[in-house]
């Protein structure tokens, strides 16, 4: 991926996050459509050498299960901005993700295991 | 079998302890992801008719709950205010239902939230807070005020309470089961 960063002229809030907007090629929304906020995702075994900083910083946030709103309150990134850089991620393959939370509602089993989970908190 | 993660929305109006509940039952402490919304406007005192941005943060509170090696739980609180509906649609895309958190002092302050659920037929559960102790209302009065349909559980909560909160999370988890389709729930 190539680096190609600016820094504009706007100093508000938003400004802060442009550089970045420019790392995701212009990208304005995910190209895996059913990305939502819990969903999870995990680092695959790719070396992540040649990966910039940002998308290196949500990698080494992924050796174990994450969901994209964990990613964007630990790195403090708003979360369509997170949502993007995951997709990419996804895209090129350095993250892989688990099944969309539609799948899992209408689960009368996935609903009990949760119910027996919390009887015993 | 594959990593899944389910959802929960905490709603209800501004101080009604959405926060709190999520504090209650989350085996991490709480984080916050904020979405940052830019608008532009036109400048009331620019000639030119300068375009100005603005920008507005939306914070979400939520935590979370492991419930085995392959499944998570989110718990996630609305936005403190009501008009960013969009992120609502987003919580509610796909969750097991909502807890909607009742402040018998201010009734009204939970109506958007009921109103939401309720006409996307999205389960959910009156919690009704019992943060003073007493309860000044029956469960019948507080139905009627809220003119909550009969099929929506009305429970009461301390969502400072891990106990409570917990109890109002089952509740919601049985009652979105007894919503699902009838050929799901034979097949047990």
């Amino acid at each position: 991926m190539t680096r190609d960063i600016w820094y504009g002229d706007d100093e508000g809030e938003a400004g802060r996050f442009v550089p970045l907007y420019v790392l995701v090629n212009g990208r304005t929304s995910p190209r895996n459509a059913s990305l939502d906020l819990a969903t999870q995702v995990i680092a695959m075994p790719v070396d992540t050498r040649t990966l910039e900083p940002e998308y290196a910083a949500i990698i080494s946030r992924c050796w174990t299960w994450m969901s994209i709103a964990e990613l964007a309150a630990y790195l403090n990134y708003p979360l369509a901005l997170t949502k993007l850089l995951v997709d990419v991620l996804l895209d090129r393959r350095f993250l892989t993700v688990g099944s969309p939370a539609e799948e899992s509602v209408a689960d009368r089993g996935i609903l009990e295991s949760i119910l027996a989970r919390l009887e015993s908190l | 079998m594959v990593r899944k993660s389910v959802k929960v929305v905490v709603a209800g109006g501004f101080g009604t302890g959405k926060t709190t509940l999520v504090g209650s039952v989350s085996e991490i402490p709480p984080l916050t992801t904020e979405e940052v919304l830019t608008q532009a406007s036109i400048g009331v005192d620019d000639l030119a008719g300068v375009e100005e941005k603005t920008t507005t943060t939306v914070a979400l509170d939520f935590g979370r709950i492991t419930i085995d090696a392959d499944i998570v739980l989110y718990v996630f609180g609305t936005p403190g205010q009501d008009r960013f509906w969009f992120m609502w649609d987003e919580l509610a895309q796909g969750a097991i239902g909502a807890i909607v958190l009742v402040d018998t002092r201010r009734l009204d302050a939970s109506f958007p939230a009921i109103d939401y659920f309720e006409r996307r037929r999205i389960p959910f559960v009156a919690a009704v807070n019992t943060f003073f102790g007493e309860r000044l209302y029956s469960e019948d009065e507080i139905r009627a005020a809220l003119k909550l349909n009969p099929v929506a559980p009305l429970v009461w909560c301390d969502a400072r309470d891990r106990y409570s909160s917990k109890q109002a999370l089952i509740k919601l988890v049985q009652h979105a089961m007894s919503q699902l389709p009838a050929a799901v729930q034979s097949s047990v």
